[in-house]
């Protein structure tokens, strides 16, 4: 029994339901002047030429004490230390991996920055450079928290941490890393019966709640039994209503993914990315939302 | 192809939840993404359409030139295919990656048309031996999603669907020269016969079972597929087994009974959307790029 | 084939300007063809760009920046390494342009756009990384203009918009900006890429015909161009801007 849809293409609608505006943003595009004032300090997003401030990005401008920059809406990630992100190793160098975590450069996670199985904590030797590979090889995901900037941007990663570690079975979307609400912890456990990982460089990891991660492998040991069906249906679920929400450039948060869940129930799973069921379930999200705050 | 790269994890989820019948995004082994049809998108041709299947976007431009007929062939018009995977698609198709799989993918549509019915190419003859209607079916490859085959047969398709060809008439003055005279009118024209021309269904093998519309996740977890072509009526009018793996006779005749099933529906759901927006006509807006 | 087509496109005209000095579609020498745009249409692209002026269509994808994928000696240490790629669609012009491979890095459109965008992106900030930028479509000048708007989609920062326009020589008179069957009566004329902040000019590239004396009245109509033209794009980028950043 085949289902298949086809349509004709509808024109985007402008945004759904917008929360009343703050004050007004001011916003720029490249070339714009920004200030002829010289006694503010450039920050990212602009330039100076002779004693104007001029935009370079297109964005919203934002002024914090002396300090003016342009916060553009939509770029790679610019990671900060302590940020938790999910990453792909690209790389396996010597004593280091190379991890891509959607950023300007691949970032870097030294074999000092891991964990060693069993929960060890001596010098790396030769016997654990070697066995690098058994650690972590190209395509495996991984969770980690950001150490340190390179002087060329480049992040540092660790795991030294025990939540962090190899990724086992699950599912993995990438969203824009502006979508990603801040907030005090990125792991969450949602009611619903799947956990996600939100990543601040917008790689979110959907997987089921009920793997233990094993503590005393230090999270390097991957679980290889089949995921059950009821968990399999949660997760399929809660990755339709992330694409859901970031069609519709909604802010990812536990919150918004639960409530954007609970709306999607009476749908079938394969019928919430029907963009007339996207949309209906997206404002209902919108209005828990702005009930919750007001 | 284009291909992502998952840890062996992933790749188990995947290969479980297809035994499953359940996918990752909730459809059934059977079930196709939702896709977005428009025809006639770009001006300066004879027939054009544009396919989103969710990530994967095609546009597809038909030009009808004028042009000799094939010496084995003095009494018929062709086909030529040709597919453009420019690097705007995914970067790994940058230089010669690009070009590989442009034509390989040529070279398939021009196996699947090469059966006899597929589109009466005797009404493509102008004047035998000397002129005839040469189709130009090209293919730009605008973002990679995951089945190609699939999105890029269902836009020549509807383009084929829309392509109209002027009116001609053959005039033969008296030292037997022959001109040829195109209608002004650009609306008199003939339109091709739809009936046979087939679309194709890829059926990935992930596992032992087999999925449609297999998503560039999935397509890394399945290690062969097969290609087979279907008319609206049903028939198979090629087959081809693509991918490094092997596959064993007889899961080919299970996913040769499901490409039936699944195209016939595909014919449909197709032919639906392309009534729909002709008999919308010049009342519905052209959506095209800017929508 | 004596006689073919012999009745194709019948509505040649005399001259491609009337005597009250309309063009072939109604606009007025200096006048540019009608802009509309649209960012980010591809979201899997790092930014994207489409572009419709007239009939010329440009769709404009941008990855980067990024790691140096490839060889290490492709990235530089102290700026981004920006690898630009133009392409025409076989059916982008009236006649079926026979595709041709080597319409990549090395082709001149592609080091037009190059020259172009490196005027503006401030690849400093980015040492070693890459920066990709692929453009297709019908026509160089929108091209550059769609790349330069999908680096700005892509948050990568630039000094300016660059804006590309070109102008022919018609009759005695400069036109602005000219449509299909303009450039296939007289060929192109100067095409140009401007820096509209500053006034300054990225790419300066003339075609034969024009003759010396005329030079600076096909200048002033490129350069008025790309003005007008930029001053379309700025309403409906800040336009665009609003509505997302209202979502936001």
């Amino acid at each position: 029994m085949a289902a298949v849809t086809m349509r004709l293409p509808v024109p985007r609608k402008p945004a759904v339901v917008r929360a009343p505006q703050g004050p007004e943003k001011h916003l720029v595009a490249p070339g714009d002047t920004i200030t002829t004032d010289t006694g503010y300090m450039r920050g990212h997003g602009t330039y100076v030429e002779g004693d104007k401030l001029i935009a370079s990005v297109a964005g919203v401008v934002e002024r914090v004490n002396k300090l003016i920059c342009v916060r553009a809406l939509n770029t790679r990630y610019n990671g900060e230390v302590g940020d938790v992100v999910v990453g792909r190793i690209t790389e396996v160098q010597q004593k280091r991996w190379k991890v891509e975590t959607y950023s300007r450069l691949d970032s870097v996670l030294l074999l000092s920055s891991i964990n060693l199985p069993g929960g060890e904590l001596r010098r790396r030797s030769i016997e654990d450079e070697l066995a690098m590979r058994d650690c972590l090889q190209e395509g495996d995901l991984i969770s980690a928290e950001v150490q340190s900037i390179f002087t060329d941007g480049a992040l540092s990663l660790h795991t030294r941490s025990l939540k962090y570690g190899k990724l086992s079975q699950g599912v993995l979307i990438q969203v824009s890393p502006s979508l990603v609400k801040r907030q005090k912890t990125h792991f969450h456990d949602l009611p619903c019966g799947a956990s996600v990982i939100l990543g601040n460089n917008g790689y979110i990891w959907i997987y089921p709640t009920s793997e233990q991660r094993d503590e005393e492998t230090g999270g390097f040991v991957t679980n290889l039994e089949p995921v059950s069906m009821s968990d399999r249906e949660v997760i399929s679920r809660v990755r339709n209503c992330i694409v859901a929400l970031v069609t519709h450039k909604l802010m990812l948060f536990d919150t918004s993914i639960l409530y954007c869940y609970e709306a999607s129930l009476p749908h079938q799973i394969k019928d919430i990315l029907k963009p007339e069921v996207m949309e209906q379930i997206v404002l209902e999200t919108q209005h828990r939302l702005l009930d919750l705050e007001g | 192809m284009a291909a992502v790269v998952l840890s062996e994890p992933e790749k188990l989820y995947i290969v479980h939840g297809v035994q499953e019948d359940l996918r990752v995004d909730g459809r059934g082994c059977e079930d196709y993404r939702c896709a977005e049809v428009e025809t006639d998108v770009v001006s300066n041709t004879s027939g054009s359409a544009r396919v989103k299947l969710e990530n994967t976007d095609i546009l597809v431009g038909v030009k009808a030139e004028m042009g000799t007929p094939k010496i084995e062939k003095p009494d018929e018009g062709y086909l030529e295919f040709c597919v453009d995977c420019s690097a705007n698609a995914t970067p790994e198709f940058e230089g010669r990656g690009g070009e590989e799989l442009g034509a390989e993918i040529a070279s398939a549509f021009y196996t699947v048309f090469s059966s006899e019915n597929s589109i009466d190419l005797k009404s493509l003859c102008i004047n035998p031996r000397e002129h005839c209607w040469v189709l130009y079916v090209d293919v730009l490859l605008l973002v990679c999603g995951g089945n190609l085959y699939d999105a890029i047969s269902i836009a020549v398709k509807a383009a084929l669907f829309n392509t109209r060809i002027p009116k001609v008439r053959v005039l033969e003055d008296e030292e037997g020269s022959k001109e040829i005279e195109l209608s002004d009118d650009p609306y008199d024209c003939i339109r091709l016969n739809m009936e046979n021309v087939p679309l194709i269904v890829t059926l990935s093998k992930i596992g032992y079972r087999h999925v449609v519309d297999a998503t560039l996740e999935e397509e890394a977890c399945s290690l062969a597929s097969l290609l087979v072509s279907v008319t609206s009526k049903g028939a198979l009018t090629s087959i081809k087994k693509m991918g490094r793996g092997s596959l064993d006779p007889e899961s080919i005749f299970e996913m040769m009974e499901t490409g039936k099933k699944v195209g016939k529906a595909l014919h449909v759901a197709l032919q639906k959307v392309l009534d729909e927006e002709e008999s919308l006509g010049t009342s519905r807006q052209k959506v095209g790029f800017l929508g | 084939k004596r006689g073919l087509y012999r009745k194709r496109r019948g509505l040649y005209r005399e001259g491609l300007l009337s005597d009250d000095g309309f063009r072939l579609d109604g606009r007025r020498p200096r006048e540019i063809r009608s802009l509309r745009m649209r960012l980010g249409l591809f979201p899997r692209a790092d930014g994207s760009a489409y572009i419709e002026q007239g009939n010329t269509k440009v769709v404009a994808l941008v990855y980067g920046p990024r790691e140096v994928r490839g060889p290490r000696s492709r990235s530089a240490p102290d700026q981004a390494v920006l690898r630009c790629r133009f392409s025409l669609a076989p059916f982008s012009g009236p006649e079926r342009r026979r595709p041709r491979g080597g319409e990549g890095r090395g082709s001149d459109l592609a080091l037009r756009l190059q020259q172009s965008l490196e005027a503006a992106v401030l690849t400093h900030l980015y040492p070693r990384s890459q920066i990709d930028v692929y453009s297709d479509g019908s026509h160089c000048c929108t091209g550059t203009t769609a790349a330069a708007l999908a680096v700005l989609d892509a948050g990568i920062p630039l000094r300016d918009v660059v804006c590309a326009g070109s102008a022919a020589l018609a009759e005695g008179t400069a036109l602005t900006d000219p449509n299909g069957a303009e450039e296939a009566a007289v060929g192109p004329g100067l095409a140009l890429a401007l820096l509209p902040a500053s006034g300054l000019l990225a790419l300066v590239q003339l075609s034969a015909r024009v003759p010396c004396e005329r030079l600076e009245p096909v200048m002033e109509a490129a350069a008025d161009g790309c003005r007008e033209l930029h001053r379309a794009l700025d309403r409906e980028l800040r336009r665009s801007l609003r509505e997302r950043h209202g979502e936001v």
